[in-house]
């Protein structure tokens, strides 16, 4: 259902814009004060809306203020006294804050992996590898199972006993301790987060494929072109918005969708290793009782998103200039 | 030519390869379900001899899985009814209507996009709990409808920007009402998209923990994966009834994918494209 299609019409489509006064569309205006009066015709758009509206405005952009304003004020017994900046300053002391940002920062240095995974293999899949369609939908099956059952299932099979070391001992490699050692654990639990998510960017990267001008494939191809230039020249050019919606999307999903995968299989462990934001936010809220310093550790989530999301766009816009 | 095609058989290779570490996860996991604990102890990769559905049926009833399951239908059916009666019918005013703000109320719409449920976990939880509507069914419910609102709604809008005005003049001068023709035209017209971003809807709130755990704090009104999660305290030595817990929670959504993947994947490949 891409965009690019919508039928032709001869009035203007009406695209949620608005030139001000008119209230009424314009042709066969007399027509239509049918049953309803004028009156209620005209703020019938403001019902339909309204609804949806209020939830939105009430449930998701007002508290975003109040969790600013929030985080300026203290916890316990300075609850709802203003302290300035010391919830941040109290963040920037906390090891386990610090340990999240540095692994937001990870996770910001393994993106272009968990990137190039998907596109790689769309890029095949578009090639017609033999078996594509089966290809596409096994490796999407794990996009739909909720992280927590995957953390569980993961839980199994790295467990220190479990199968995937006895697998590894049979070919003579020591026992690793997956999920208990500091150093190891937060890159296992960012693989099962791409294990389980690679197929949902595969779909997005397909069809941003089927915008592609065919006819320039096959005339690299012609030309002899090997699978690289293929993909330097042809495709990372042509894909360049895809690409960089699945990189903010991909970035955006490893800061706000691994919390069932944390609470799972480490819980922020080993030596808090594996903590993240979101789960530092729920730590300090629902376990320490400490909202405030929470709303504080909210906000300098929203503006890592805010920042990663600009800079992103930033440098893929420089890239796409350089091509 | 044929340079070409050996090249593309040996990328099927690395494929296939990756196709099996996508499943075999999941089988591992079946199969120990079906297991007997001593059977696991010994040989961890061996295919079971039987098919054990009493490691199930203690699952399902031990730790209350069942009631569990119960509170994420309700919590989840509730949610994809309200979200597609609002979704469908903001998504109507703002594709096909004309009306002073409309363009500020869609950015305001959007807007919700960019705010994900951690950023506002607190003040949320907070404003629950002023309302009484934490720990309860309506309040779970308010928080999903919140959370998916503003997607459902983006898709809504750009689905039924397809549908020309025509339609909707011809209907007017019928005589409709502008809810006439809501409920008359667009709902109807409406449906794959209702469908395909219901599926969606659905899907993304059986599978939400962290909201659940934020707003139903009662070990009653724990949803589904919530109470998976109490599975692995409880089952700690007894993996095969851990891995069948495991599998309840799955199979839902294993035979949704089933039979509405190609539902599900377009619905994510249209949110990417719409953008």
């Amino acid at each position: 259902m891409p965009t690019g299609n919508a039928p032709p019409s001869v009035r203007p489509m009406t695209t949620g814009r608005t030139d001000g006064a008119r209230v009424v569309r314009p042709g066969g205006a007399g027509a239509r004060r049918g049953r309803a009066g004028p009156r209620a015709e005209r703020f019938a758009p403001y019902l339909l809306l309204a609804p949806a509206a209020l939830v939105i405005v009430v449930l998701r952009l007002y508290p975003l203020l109040l969790g600013v304003n929030f985080s300026f004020t203290g916890d316990g017994e300075r609850n709802g006294v203003a302290v300035g900046l010391d919830n941040y300053l109290e963040l920037l002391r906390d090891p386990l804050f610090r340990t999240a940002l540095s692994n937001v920062g990870l996770l910001v240095l393994l993106l272009p992996v968990a990137v190039a995974i998907p596109g790689l293999l769309a890029t095949f899949i578009y090639l017609r590898v033999p078996g594509h369609r089966l290809y596409r939908s096994v490796y999407f099956f794990p996009g739909v199972l909720s992280p927590v059952i995957v953390g569980a299932i993961f839980n199994l099979l790295l467990a220190f006993d479990g199968p995937f070391n006895a697998l590894l001992g049979a070919v003579g490699i020591d026992a690793v301790d997956w999920l208990g050692d500091p150093g190891v654990a937060m890159f296992v639990v960012v693989g099962v987060h791409v294990w389980a998510t690679f197929g949902m960017a595969l779909v997005v990267f397909l069809a941003g494929f089927a915008t592609l001008d065919a006819g320039l494939l096959d005339a690299a191809r012609v030309d002899g072109a090997s699978l690289l230039q293929v993909i330097r020249h042809v495709i990372v050019p042509g894909l360049a918005r895809t690409i960089q919606f699945v990189a903010v999307t991909t970035m955006i999903g490893m800061l706000t969708s691994m919390f069932g995968l944390l609470y799972v299989m480490t819980s922020g462990g080993p030596e808090g290793s594996t903590y993240l934001p979101e789960y530092y936010i729920w730590i300090q809220q629902g376990q320490m009782n400490r909202p405030a310093l929470a709303s504080a550790a909210s906000t300098v989530l929203f503006l890592v998103m805010l920042g990663v999301g600009l800079l992103q766009i930033k440098l893929l816009r420089r890239a796409g200039r350089e091509d | 030519m044929s340079h070409a095609r050996l090249s593309r058989w040996l990328l099927a290779i690395p494929m296939s390869l990756l196709a099996l570490a996508t499943l075999y996860p999941l089988l591992f996991t079946v199969n120990v379900a079906m297991k007997t604990r001593r059977d696991y102890v010994l040989d961890r990769f061996s295919l079971t001899d039987a098919l054990r559905w009493e490691n199930i049926s203690t699952a399902w009833g031990s730790v209350g899985l069942g009631r569990y399951f119960a509170n994420s239908l309700v919590a989840v059916t509730s949610s994809v009814l309200l979200l597609l009666l609002l979704g469908s019918m903001a998504g109507f005013a703002l594709s096909q209507l004309r009306f002073r703000g409309s363009s500020a109320l869609f950015v305001a719409c959007l807007a919700g996009l960019f705010v994900p449920f951690q950023v506002i976990m607190v003040p949320l939880a907070r404003i629950m709990a002023d309302s009484r509507l934490i720990d309860t069914y309506p309040g779970l419910i308010l928080v999903y409808v919140a959370q998916f609102l503003p997607f459902t709604v983006f898709l809504m809008t750009s689905y039924y920007k397809t549908i020309p005005g025509e339609i909707v003049d011809a209907a007017r001068i019928d005589g409709n009402s502008v809810y006439g023709v809501y409920r008359r035209i667009m709902l109807p017209l409406g449906t794959p998209a209702l469908l395909s971003v219901g599926i969606l809807d659905a899907l993304f709130c059986w599978n939400d923990v962290l909201m659940s755990l934020v707003m139903m704090p009662s070990a009653d009104h724990r949803t589904l994966m919530v109470g998976v999660t109490a599975l692995k305290g409880q089952y700690a030595d007894d993996i095969p009834t851990f891995a069948s817990g495991v599998l309840i929670a799955a199979v839902p959504v294993l035979v949704a994918y089933l039979f509405l993947q190609r539902q599900i994947a377009d619905g994510v490949a249209a949110g990417a494209t719409k953008g």
